[in-house]
């Protein structure tokens, strides 16, 4: 590993910028991850940063079961978001569409059909340490050594 | 030479402000707003479509995920509506400790809106504030119900559970403290002077636009209409429940009504507990065949079920009306038009608790 | 017009709005009203009326039960205010216009009934998309 990238690797691991978005839940998850921001959690003591600007993420975190307004406009998100990056999932509607995904309903899970994703945490809601793990996770597998493993 | 442009800014659907998904097509003379167009359709999930012909036991659990933000009162709106068609009584302890969960769940619903606008405009210190009350009346809410969000408390004929002994005799104690924060941080609201300035007199909503827009909640309440379902609940009335309304029509009073509510809803907790009956939590009963529309004060305002059921408890027809609806409906047809600056579009729209979960369902 | 980046077509997700069953049942009632086929209305809506203005429909509808047009009987009878400032269908000017030639029909001797009948049908036009 060269010098380079241990100062990249050091950097990155105490600033990671999140964006969320919403692509048809029930809120529920919503606020599990406004709840991080919460002094009690803390998300910011870690260097994670919310902004919901996708232009400057490293972390995308999309919650819901994915309805018809997002085709194209997912991908598209995704897309603007600079490598290195990683989409974690949260909730169940991303991974199975929880109980939205039932006959006559307007969403097409999973998510993974849509965009790659690093991580899912299940629940409904998952807590917000849960939430806050699951990026921190993502934070030391992906993020770390990057450029030696992408040339 | 100074020209005047007609623009059209979008904001949405990701916006650092929006916490969901909407799109706010905004067309601006200079700065000021002159109209705008709502595109919704990022969060249409079809939940009445697969409440159709599913027995309620199921159709309570997706009547709880219409909104994540306030899901005890779909809950308990939802089984209030199947209790009146099959004539279910309900224990007086259990309506009782249904009240005492919807006002937690208020409170931190309320809360939350106002950390959103208090983030909205920038005033970051006062958000946290309010974002670690919120965590504090979710704890309550966790260990009354035993779930965060989505708890599915509510049942016919009664609640889940019964409040545990420790948690009856430690929830006054952590009501003063709430209250007595609270206190603090609505009078640092009140009295920002820089929270003034971007808040008083800013996203007026007349009276008359209000009736017109048929608005409900906090956001007719702020405009001077006493409207509050929770006038019309027989256990709310047996506790007192009068209305908070305020004159201004801006988003200072939006806020600040709130806040009111929030003490007042300490206050209904409060007298609950001392008046709490003994006796069971779950009378039991069958849910039968009936037509109903039935309301119920969300946070946000009048939620309204229109429910028709067959013999078995199944739901045949369903339609919800959700308080956001209106409001927001309101917000940008009438709010945030005249707005003198783009820069309140987004306060003025988070101002008004909207939830787009809700809305489109 | 405006062209945005990123637009997509509205008109699926519009018309899943309006056949939910209680915006389906305000339409059927306006087509009656009005005499215009249910899909031509629902066309004209769709082409007028925002995302949230059709969610909202049911309740303005409401709202105009009980407070649009009280003093006049003409003016209820075409539902002046019901339409334009209520549901916002129609523009006001437009509405204007009908509701003043149908008094001065009124006025001149004609029923009541062949004048709002009248009045109903230059709705009709305006609503012609």
């Amino acid at each position: 590993m060269n010098i380079l990238q241990r100062i990249k690797n050091a950097v990155r691991s105490r600033s990671i910028h999140v964006a969320y978005v919403d692509v048809g839940s029930c809120n529920g998850c919503d606020i599990e991850v406004l709840a991080c921001l919460a002094p009690r959690y803390d998300i910011e003591q870690y260097g994670i940063y919310v902004h919901n600007n996708p232009r400057e993420a490293d972390v995308l975190l999309v919650i819901g079961a994915y309805t018809p307004g997002w085709e194209e406009k997912l991908a598209m998100v995704w897309e603007k978001i600079p490598a290195p990056k990683a989409a974690i999932t949260i909730g169940n509607c991303p991974i199975s569409g929880c109980l939205f995904d039932r006959k006559g309903s307007f969403v097409d899970p999973p998510v993974k059909k849509h965009i790659p994703i690093a991580a899912e945490v299940p629940g409904c809601p998952p807590r917000p340490t849960e939430i806050l793990q699951a990026i921190l996770s993502v934070r030391d597998t992906v993020f770390a050594n990057w450029e030696e493993e992408h040339p | 030479m100074k020209r005047i442009v007609d623009v059209n800014i979008p904001l949405g659907p990701i916006h650092p402000c929006f916490k969901e998904p909407i799109r706010l097509k905004c067309e601006a003379k200079g700065e000021r707003i002159i109209g705008a167009e709502v595109e919704l359709g990022y969060m249409k999930k079809g939940i009445e479509r697969i409440m159709k012909g599913r027995p309620w036991q199921e159709v309570m659990f997706l009547a709880e995920r219409v909104c994540g933000i306030c899901s005890v009162i779909h809950n308990m709106v939802f089984i209030e509506a199947m209790e009146q068609i099959s004539d279910i009584a309900v224990p007086p302890r259990a309506a009782y400790l249904r009240v005492i969960a919807n006002e937690l769940d208020r409170m931190q619903s309320h809360l939350l809106a106002n950390f959103s606008y208090c983030y909205t405009i920038e005033h970051e210190t006062l958000a946290m504030y309010l974002l670690d009350l919120r965590e504090q009346v979710m704890d309550e809410l966790e260990l009354l119900t035993g779930a965060r969000v989505t708890c599915a408390y509510i049942i016919p004929g009664g609640v889940r559970c019964d409040i545990p002994v420790t948690e009856a005799e430690a929830l006054p104690a952590s009501l003063d403290r709430m209250e007595s924060d609270l206190c603090r941080y609505a009078g640092m609201f009140e009295c920002g002077p820089m929270i003034a300035l971007r808040s008083r007199g800013v996203g007026i909503l007349t009276l008359e636009a209000a009736e017109r827009a048929h608005v409900v909640g906090p956001t007719a309440r702020a405009s001077g209409i006493a409207v509050d379902c929770r006038q019309h609940h027989p256990t709310y009335r047996k506790l007192g429940f009068v209305p908070i309304t305020r004159p201004d029509c801006d988003n200072f009073a939006r806020v600040m009504l709130r806040f009111d509510e929030l003490f007042q809803s300490i206050g209904i907790i409060r007298k609950c507990l001392q008046e709490l009956p003994k006796g069971v939590v779950r009378g039991g009963g069958v849910c039968k065949a009936g037509e109903i529309r039935y309301s119920g004060e969300a946070p946000r305002g009048e939620l309204t079920y229109f429910i028709k059921s067959d013999e078995f408890g199944r739901i045949v027809e369903i339609q919800i009306q959700t308080p956001s609806i209106m409001n927001i409906e309101a917000c940008c047809h009438e709010m945030i038009i005249g707005s003198d600056s783009i820069a309140d579009v987004t306060a003025t729209f988070v101002s008004a608790d909207p939830c787009i979960a809700c809305t489109e369902r | 017009m405006t062209t945005y980046l990123y637009e997509q077509d509205l008109v699926p997700q519009k018309y899943r709005i309006l056949v939910a069953m209680r915006h389906d049942r305000l339409v059927q009632q306006i087509s009656l009203e009005l005499d215009i086929p249910v899909q031509e209305l629902r066309r004209y809506l769709i082409g007028h009326l925002d995302m949230i203005q059709l969610e909202n429909l049911p309740a303005r509808a409401e709202m105009a039960e009980d407070h649009a047009d009280k003093g006049d009987a003409v003016a209820r009878a075409l539902g002046r205010e019901k339409y334009t400032v209520y549901l916002r269908i129609l523009p006001g000017a437009a509405m204007d216009a009908i509701f003043s030639e149908v008094t001065t029909r009124v006025h001149a001797g004609a029923s009541m009934e062949d004048a709002v009948a009248y009045g109903r049908i230059q709705i009709r036009e305006a609503l012609k998309p």
